[in-house]
């Protein structure tokens, strides 16, 4: 179902279609090639040895016998990096192997490099080592604590983005005040407080990490892995391998799934510096317990929110706390702590806001960016928090949420204007679907979720090549991970631009060295940001087909036209000339036609005495959310079953309404899984279930068809009004399932997930009030 | 380790190595013969991405040694098509968007012939029933039913032709 701003629909004949991928077929066939897949004749493997412990000193560690056993080529510890190489995005913390300390099991101590697979898995079990255990801090909330043990001593020594606030175990502390939130709680009739926690989850991407790695005769580094940022490596790869950025090509083989977990290093630099300690090709892919012992997860947490409210149900303050599990490095928890901070006001007009949001070491895996980072488990507290006022003020929730919610003009948590605002269609699209108003068997409950999100930025650029044929070739860094993004929604608009059809455009991406820059594929940003991009390179080489048509025909610019792959005099259609035709002659005799696309989206203006400490101060170009669950409750078990699960989410124009609501259903997915089952279980600082067997993502059989609603509210700036998409849908999941439970068992759950455990101890302790 | 002589039969035509008796069938199609459109993920048997067809059955190609396949059909997602065409439940995979990353892709269509081998006209309960052994992150399943449906839809008419 899709429903449109009238006004706004404009006649187009490639972008709002449902096209097909244009990668369907090559993955359909087993043709398309991943990181996983490759492979080369000689090609060394790399493994890595990792720490079976989660905190202590190294005393002793004797590689030696490894080194001897047959085929093994070279092995790499911290004794050959120099000491002062620490990375990281916005504050380098991070080491490529541990020194002298490890902080977390699982974290890196050294890598391999053999001539097979096997000979790397059995030489890693002649790496002897011995350690001094020390303290160890799981609970974010100790780390806190005056006197807890510091997990980085040094940690004033690092550098990093200047705007963090750092201190102690705190690698970040952002905060937000909007307003007066002491005076409004004063002045409330009633003021509420409640905690939620939640758990360590992964992405779960089918395709481990993978990647390889060889070095040219200057000693350029040049990697092939399944990066969703081939970019946004360089960086770090620089400070690792000190070479400049130039001297490190990164390519991105085909992606099998990242949803942010694939954005920073995590093969990387492991095969850049084998290859070149070795001279030899190297290739890493990781296995399924690195994968869940060391990745890039999305971090726990606690939040603590405290909502002030009239007896008219007009919400006057909003405050929270916020307290991230980073894990032993800062990872991106930097950021996602400033983007939990936005989340913290919700999708409300809330005029008075203090938010405190803090990122916190411990010993667990370092925490890195996954889908919608820091918003899932911040709506899920701060909208079952509403639910609970809503209940004991006897308010419906539905209209409490309506009364509240942001409209146009109204100003975003951090001061800026909101435009194009569609929150409320979103509530009302949403509840006469799933019939919240409907009677339900006992043990049935639905519930309700409200978001507002972000469109990232970040430069894109593009080129479009037009072949002596007529088509063309799309040349961009940005990356396809799997979306859509570009082989749907980009490619759609340089077809539409040029009057193609979507098969008439090629695709080569993601290559540091052939294609032009690209802030990665994160933050529902490619068909917003590349789209642009791409938008205007295809528009140039219109602008140049026509200028070329024009002396060619002898014909005034202003009086001619691209469509159906030829140019038309207007004045006199039966003038024309071929696209080809002008393509092939201008390939061979006049100078070939290359367009090119540059673009950034202007920083969106908000108030900066709200923010400290914040690296993410705004949403830009926002987009509006509703989610509603109905799920069963078997009273005996306490399993949660998800019986209907609606989503109405504001795309802006859906560029490919099927790759938009693929988008939606996935991410919906992956929530229900956050919700529900998905657990990184640490006990003292071990993971128990580093497999896919107890780490339990939810099956085709474990949820219902999604149902979708876009909302088309145009924005400014995105190609054709469009917003980001790709991001938003897992972020309101796991609250509208709370809901739901508690409007299904009569007990709100403070703990994600909400096993059935959980469910039913409430269901009990209800029972034996 | 000493090596074993192997034939196996991938898609309709023989090969033959010499392996060591411990290698998983994933690993000797991928790594020795060259059929990587089969995938390796979990390499427990849990995701589903590596399933092939072994005389007519679904196996994780994972958890089988290689020399278990002896003197069996083994086909993978590069055989199902008869021609150059794409096979019906490929076609269907693409037209309904039923991938997205694509990884889990060739084991779902494995599983979802062995489905219509069985059962020509499959209700949405038992697709998703049979389904259930392939994870999939990416789609949220809606694509890979309608897939299924469409694919089994076509199947029917050109099973009556």
């Amino acid at each position: 179902m899709i429903t449109k701003d009238k006004e706004k629909v404009q006649e187009t004949t490639v972008v709002g279609k449902r096209l097909n991928r244009l990668d369907g077929p090559d993955k359909v066939t087993g043709k398309f090639v991943y990181g996983a897949d490759l492979d080369a004749s000689g090609i060394l493997h790399c493994k890595v040895f990792r720490s079976s412990i989660p905190h202590g000193r190294i005393k002793r560690l004797d590689i030696s016998k490894a080194l001897a056993y047959p085929g093994v080529r070279a092995i790499m510890t911290a004794k050959d990096i120099p000491a002062h190489i620490r990375y990281g995005h916005t504050l380098k913390d991070e080491v490529v192997f541990a020194r002298d300390y490890v902080r977390y099991y699982g974290e890196a101590i050294a890598a391999l490099a053999a001539d097979t697979r096997e000979i790397a898995e059995k030489a890693l079990n002649l790496i002897e080592i011995e350690y001094e255990p020390l303290p160890v801090i799981t609970d974010p909330e100790e780390a806190l604590k005056p006197g807890a043990p510091l997990l980085h001593p040094d940690w004033k020594e690092y550098t990093g983005n200047p705007a963090l606030i750092r201190y102690d175990n705190v690698c970040t502390h952002a905060s937000i005040d909007l307003g007066d939130v002491e005076k409004a709680f004063e002045e409330a009739d009633y003021v509420f407080e409640d905690r939620y926690t939640s758990q360590m989850a992964h992405q779960g991407y089918l395709e481990a990490r993978a990647g390889m790695a060889h070095v040219e005769a200057d000693g350029t580094v040049v990697i092939t892995s399944s990066t969703q940022n081939p970019f946004g490596l360089l960086g770090n790869l620089s400070e690792i391998l000190q070479l400049p950025t130039s001297k490190i090509r990164v390519i991105s083989t085909g992606v099998g799934g990242g949803f942010g977990g694939k954005l920073d290093l995590g093969v990387e630099h492991f095969v850049a510096l084998l290859a070149r300690k070795t001279g030899r090709q190297v290739k890493y892919l990781w296995d399924r317990e690195e994968e869940m012992k060391a990745a890039a997860p999305r971090e726990g947490s606690v939040i603590y929110v405290k909502t002030g409210i009239m007896k008219d149900g007009t919400i006057i303050a909003r405050q929270g706390k916020v307290i991230l599990d980073a894990g032993a490095y800062s990872g991106d928890d930097t950021v996602i702590a400033s983007v939990a901070a936005l989340v913290i006001r919700g999708s409300y007009n809330i005029p008075n806001v203090k938010v405190d949001s803090l990122a916190v070491y411990t010993n667990k895996a370092n925490c890195g960016a996954y889908r919608g980072p820091g918003a899932p488990q911040t709506y899920y507290a701060i909208e079952s928090h509403l639910d609970k006022i809503a209940e004991k003020l006897n308010f419906d929730r539905v209209e409490l949420r309506k009364q509240n919610a942001l409209k146009n003009g109204d100003l975003g948590p951090t001061g800026q204007i909101l435009e194009s605002v569609s929150m409320e269609e979103t509530i009302t699209k949403v509840v006469e679907k799933i019939e919240m108003d409907q009677p339900r068997p006992k043990y049935t409950g639905r519930g309700l979720s409200c978001a507002i999100w972000t469109s990232a930025g970040g430069s894109s650029c593009a080129y479009v090549q037009l072949n002596d044929d007529g088509t063309v070739v799309l040349i961009t860094g940005g990356k396809e991970i799997g979306t859509g993004a570009i082989t749907m929604g980009v490619a759609q608009i340089v077809a539409e631009e040029l009057g193609l059809d979507i098969t008439d455009v090629r695709l080569v991406t993601g290559d540091t060295h052939a294609t032009p820059f690209d802030f990665g594929a994160q933050g529902g940003r490619t068909t917003f940001n590349v789209g642009n991009a791409a938008q205007i390179a295809a528009q140039d080489v219109k602008w140049q087909v026509l200028q070329a048509a024009s002396e060619k025909m002898n014909i005034p610019l202003e009086s001619l036209e691209l469509q159906n792959k030829k140019v038309y005099d207007k004045d006199n259609p039966t003038t024309n000339i071929s696209l080809a035709e002008i393509a092939a002659d201008r390939v061979w005799n006049g100078g070939p036609i290359l367009g090119r696309g540059s673009f950034i989206i202007q920083p969106t203006e908000y108030d900066t005495s709200t923010i400290k400490g914040g690296v993410y101060p705004v949403f830009n170009f926002p987009s509006f959310h509703t989610h509603a669950a109905e799920v069963e409750v078997d009273p005996d078990t306490g399993e949660v079953t998800v019986t209907r699960y609606v989503a109405a989410q504001d795309v802006g124009f859906a560029i490919n309404p099927t790759g938009a609501e693929g988008q939606i259903t996935g991410g919906v997915v992956q929530g229900i899984g956050y919700a529900l089952s998905e657990e990184i279980i640490y006990k003292d600082g071990f993971v128990l279930n580093p497999n896919m067997t107890d780490y339990k993502m939810p099956t085709i059989m474990d949820v219902p068809r999604i149902e979708t609603i876009l909302v088309e509210s145009s924005s400014k700036v995105g190609p054709y009004g469009a917003k980001g998409v790709g991001e938003a849908p897992i972020i309101l999941p796991a609250a509208a399932i709370a809901n739901a439970v508690a409007d299904a068992i009569g007990v709100h759950i403070h703990d994600l997930p909400i096993t059935a455990e959980k469910v039913l101890k409430a269901i009990k302790q209800k029972q034996d009030k | 380790m000493t090596k074993v002589p192997l034939p196996l039969k991938v898609n309709g035509s023989d090969y033959y190595v010499e392996i060591e008796p411990h290698r998983t069938l994933l690993d000797v199609l991928r790594e020795d013969l060259g059929f990587t459109g089969t995938k390796e993920s979990c390499r427990e048997g849990e995701c589903g991405v590596c399933t092939v067809s072994l005389d007519n059955k679904t196996i994780n190609s994972c958890l089988l040694p290689a020399v278990a396949a002896r003197g069996k059909e083994i086909i993978t997602v590069e055989g199902i098509a008869a021609s150059e065409e794409l096979h019906p439940i490929q076609k269907a995979f693409v037209d309904c968007h039923g991938l997205q990353c694509g990884f889990c892709t060739p084991g779902f269509i494995m599983s979802a012939k062995a489905l219509l081998d069985e059962n020509e006209n499959p209700t949405e309960e038992e697709i998703r029933s049979y389904l259930a052994g392939n994870l999939c992150r990416c789609t949220g399943y809606n694509g890979i039913v309608d897939a299924v449906k469409q694919a089994a839809s076509e199947l029917r008419k050109l099973n009556k032709v």
